[in-house]
């Protein structure tokens, strides 16, 4: 569904609605996807999809409700069950109002044609090269993907924001006899998907941890590729919501400004960059600031919506998610700025520690101490005398995000790095004192 | 039936296009939910969808397609796509991971369902909540307490090229309330019931069940007093989780290392692989003699029962542990002939947008023979923990390590103190085998998950796992916090 037809639908459904304010998010969904193990592709699957959100006030009273976009009679009797929801809903006399119409700096970046019209066989052929590094007993395990997405957010305060975006993702672990590698690349552009790249640094991973060696938990110096620094990162992004800080779960509640790391870490959340999905808005139309969220080392920004805005009485930084939401703003764009040193140097500069690919199953053991658990995975590596001495056998972590930050060094490049629920653009990160609780078999 | 039109010619146009077998699933889905957060009505929302899979075999491979456009020229676009991706598939197969299924069902299921909840008007479901949430705040230490309820209604129509017609209705509901307690350096939680509320398949009967309001002011207090609390100790000890964290317990070391297509490397890139092996069917000591864990997909109440999977295949009863002995998997029909088996009929999709694959569904641990209070009988120095805060397991299925919100020391056989921030850490099999004592069926609960990851494009899936309170001798605690 092209952004026109997304903005009439949107627009005719705010102008029929009875209610005193009125939000419709047209939202669109197209993606392809092919799963491969054993060098043979096992899923793969397409799926379209157009769903409209909408929220309604009348009196102070919020009702949600949502249809899919495509169907006229759905649409109508979505805003039907929306009104009569809002009429059960006690009335909030400080609910701010919607948002009102502002400009917006979509990036030039975030639309590629190429991916726009991937066929199966694009993808096909990105997991064939892939299946083409799985040599000698090795064999491959992944994805590649391919979506397109629309959103158009219309509101009764006459705001009307379209953004149109491509992505493309593919991932891969190579599993020899004892070990395993992993290797993994997100763009706007399928054109950069090399599939052959990506099977021959798992492949090579994989074939240079063979035979991995136990070493004994406790504190190790890490350097973490950004694919393991960005799954830790993503546990503290939430502490950088307005109802996180307001609430006491955030780690510097009710202390901005907290200096907690050294003054080499900086931290943003900026859609612009050139490695995200560039969005320009939130969920409610609101134009997305860049919120600098670690300054040097200290916890400064906290990103607001319409709500905690109003709450707090502070600027509304565009960070929504779609309503209903019962769990504030959220930062989706975090950048972690980057050092000065090659992974190469930062190894290089090591006496003794591990270099790891990827973590797994990271969750939160304690949230105000920002401590996490999780498992190393897919490409761990000894490193003696800034060398890399052969696989090592994955450990469990239990580490405060924090204070792996107050004693950290960066990589000069960042990445993209990501999962399902978050996107994240980070450098590689070496870490002194990192704490491994305990060894696998594995 | 309401597709029956629209399903004949997806699937003529499949076999048009060159399939050899097609399946599709419409479904239209409604999800509703209320709830509050200090005081406040934070969702009250209805969602719904309706679209359909359809899964074309080509070739020797399949490719799945979906769409929300039922349109004749949707539905003729949507088979065109899912045979052009099973061609694309089978254009670089080097081996083949599936055959056409050649069962045939026609068929109705509803869920039962005592109290249907369209008959609770939305306005007292608002007031309940809102009554219920404001005795979470027990105390001024509580910053927010939540309350919610879901309602969810699933109609669903899958028919084949070998002629099955099956039509379903499933309800599940659940609800569930959170209070977090705020020091000036602690924060901590507790929820209830378990710890992401009580889901089952029924109607308002569940929620009734759930009993929110007559434990509100419990909950609130005991956030507050964990607050206080001394730190849950380190080291070595034995342990009894209650029912909700054994629930966990079971779904992370049992129910997803017991998938087949996991253990055949099918989620490896991301989900991971797991320890068990078919070669281990009859040969490993999962646990100990005390422990079987069946897969019950007919189970009244079960958030996972169906009468159908999302492939067509009849829901059955199955062991995956018997007497402590490996003897079975969740398996799909490519998965299970694989091992020279039926498929037990553990296939789901998220809804109408995702492609089938293997799920745990029901896991049932059998209760044992005594009440739970005697299970603290004969522990000398012991930990007694309850409702999941943090959960973690390696991507073979084998070091885990979870949190709970509420731990109490266990001295000479008796329920002493609350501790705070409680852990506890093992090996899968070690930890199985160390189960001495299961507390019997008065304590056992049907739990459900509502919300358990697997796959790519990660998929939401809806399982339960009911089980009693059981004991665990000798398992390392207190690790995150100095053990």
């Amino acid at each position: 569904m092209e952004a026109e037809r997304r903005e009439q639908i949107a627009k005719a459904l705010v102008e029929r609605s009875k209610a005193d304010e009125t939000e419709v998010i047209i939202a669109t969904d197209d993606r392809a996807l092919t799963r491969f193990t054993h060098n043979a592709i096992h899923q793969n699957l397409a799926s379209a999809n157009a769903e409209a959100r909408i929220r309604v006030i009348v009196g102070g009273r919020t009702g949600v409700a949502s249809a899919n976009a495509g169907d006229e009679r759905a649409l109508g009797e979505g805003l039907e069950r929306a009104l009569e929801l809002a009429g059960f809903a006690p009335a909030d006399p400080l609910l701010p109002e919607l948002p009102r119409p502002a400009r917006y700096a979509p990036p030039a970046h975030a639309f590629i044609e190429a991916t726009n019209q991937a066929s199966p066989e694009r993808q096909t052929q990105i997991a064939d090269a892939i299946f083409a590094a799985a040599t000698d007993g090795i064999w491959a395990a992944g994805y590649v993907a391919t979506t397109r997405n629309g959103i158009t957010i219309s509101n009764s305060q006459s705001v009307m924001a379209s953004f149109d975006s491509t992505d493309a993702a593919c991932n891969a672990k190579l599993t020899a006899t004892d070990s395993s590698g992993y290797a993994e690349r997100f763009s706007h552009d399928v054109d950069e998907i090399d599939g052959r790249a990506i099977g021959t640094i798992a492949g090579d991973k994989a074939r240079r941890s063979a035979h991995p060696r136990a070493v004994d938990p406790g504190d190790w110096t890490v350097i973490l590729e950004p694919a393991a620094f960005g799954e830790l990162l993503a546990y503290l992004t939430g502490h950088f919501s307005a109802q996180a800080y307001d609430e006491g779960s955030s780690f510097f509640s009710h202390n901005r400004g907290l200096q907690f790391a050294g003054e080499n870490v900086t931290v943003v959340d900026d859609f612009s960059h050139p490695l995200h999905r560039g969005m320009p808005f939130d969920y409610e139309g609101t134009p997305t600031k860049r919120v600098a969220l670690v300054e040097r080392g200290a916890a400064t920004g906290i990103v607001t919506d319409t709500t905690w805005a109003a709450k707090l009485g502070w600027d509304n930084t565009g960070h929504a998610l779609p309503a209903p939401n019962a769990w504030g703003p959220h930062p989706r764009n975090v950048v972690v700025e980057a050092g000065s040193k090659s992974v190469e140097q930062l190894i290089a500069q090591t006496k003794r520690g591990l270099l790891i690919s990827r973590f797994w199953y990271i969750r939160t053991v304690d949230q105000r101490k920002t401590i996490v658990t999780g498992m190393t995975r897919d490409g761990t590596f000894l490193i003696e005398d800034g060398e890399l001495r052969g696989g090592v056998r994955n450990m469990r972590f239990n580490q405060s995000i924090i204070e792996a930050l107050a004693g950290c060094e960066f990589s000069d490049t960042q990445a993209r790095t990501g999962g399902y629920s978050y996107s994240i653009v980070v450098p590689a990160a070496k870490i002194e004192r990192f704490c491994f609780t305990s060894l696998t078999d594995f | 039936m309401e597709f029956e039109r629209g399903a004949a010619r997806a699937l003529d146009s499949a076999l048009h296009q060159g399939a050899s077998y097609a399946d599709i699933r419409y479904e239209r889905v409604r999800e509703e939910r209320v709830e509050v957060r200090n005081g406040e009505v934070a969702t009250l929302s209805d969602e719904r969808s309706a679209g359909y899979g359809i899964r074309a075999f080509c070739d020797g491979a399949w490719g799945f397609a979906a769409s929300d456009d039922a349109g004749d020229a949707g539905l003729d676009g949507t088979a065109a796509r899912a045979v052009a991706i099973a061609r694309a598939s089978a254009s670089i197969a080097k081996h083949r991971f599936a055959e056409a299924p050649s069962e045939c069902y026609v068929d109705r299921f509803a869920t039962p369902v005592e109290s249907d909840p369209g008959n609770v008007p939305v306005g007292q479901r608002v007031a309940y909540l809102l009554d219920v949430e404001k005795h979470l705040h027990a105390e001024p230490t509580i910053r927010v307490g939540r309350a919610w309820i879901d309602l969810w209604h699933t109609e669903k129509e899958f028919y084949s090229t070998t002629g099955s017609k099956i039509e379903q209705t499933i309800v599940q509901s659940g609800s569930g309330i959170r209070a977090l307690a705020v020091s000036d350096d602690d924060a901590q939680d507790r929820s209830f019931p378990g710890d992401i509320g009580f889901y089952q398949a029924g109607g308002w009967e569940i929620v009734e069940q759930a009993r929110l309001r007559e434990n509100a002011s419990r909950i609130g207090e005991e956030a507050h007093r964990l607050l206080s609390a001394p730190q849950a100790p380190a080291g070595e000890m034995d342990i009894i989780l209650g029912s909700s964290q054994m629930s966990l317990q079971i779904h992370e070391s049992c129910g997803h290392a017991a998938e087949l297509d996991r253990i055949m490397g099918w989620e490896a890139n991301f989900s991971g692989t797991s320890f068990l092996d078919p070669s281990l069917v009859g040969k490993l000591k999962y646990g100990s003699e005390l422990v079987t864990i069946l897969i019950d997909n007919t189970l009244p109440r079960g958030l996972a029962t169906v009468g159908y999977d999302d492939e067509g295949a009849k829901s059955v009863k199955s062991d995956v542990i018997r007497d402590g002995m490996l003897v079975g998997f969740e398996m799909s029909r490519d998965t299970a002939r694989t091992i020279g088996r039926p498929t037990n009929a553990c296939v789901r999709a998220q809804n109408w947008q995702y492609v089938p694959m293997i799920r745990m569904c029901n896991l049932v641990l059998l209760p044992g023979d005594r009440p739970f209070e005697a299970l603290f009988e004969g522990v000398r120095d012991g930990l007694y923990m309850e409702s999941n805060r943090s959960w973690s397991i390696d991507d073979h299925r084998l070091n885990f390590q979870f949190g709970c919100q509420i731990g109490f020391e266990i001295k000479d056989g008796k329920r002493g103190r609350m501790v705070k921030n409680p852990t506890y850490a093992g090996v899968t099999p070690q930890f199985w085998n160390s189960c001495d004592a299961i507390a019997d069926a008065a304590s056992w609960v049907a739990w459900g998950t509502p919300n358990c990851g697997k796959g790519e494009p990660m998929q939401t899936g809806r399982t339960a796992q009911c089980a009693s309170p059981a004991r665990f001798r000798n398992v390392k605690v207190g690790v995150g916090y100095g053990g």
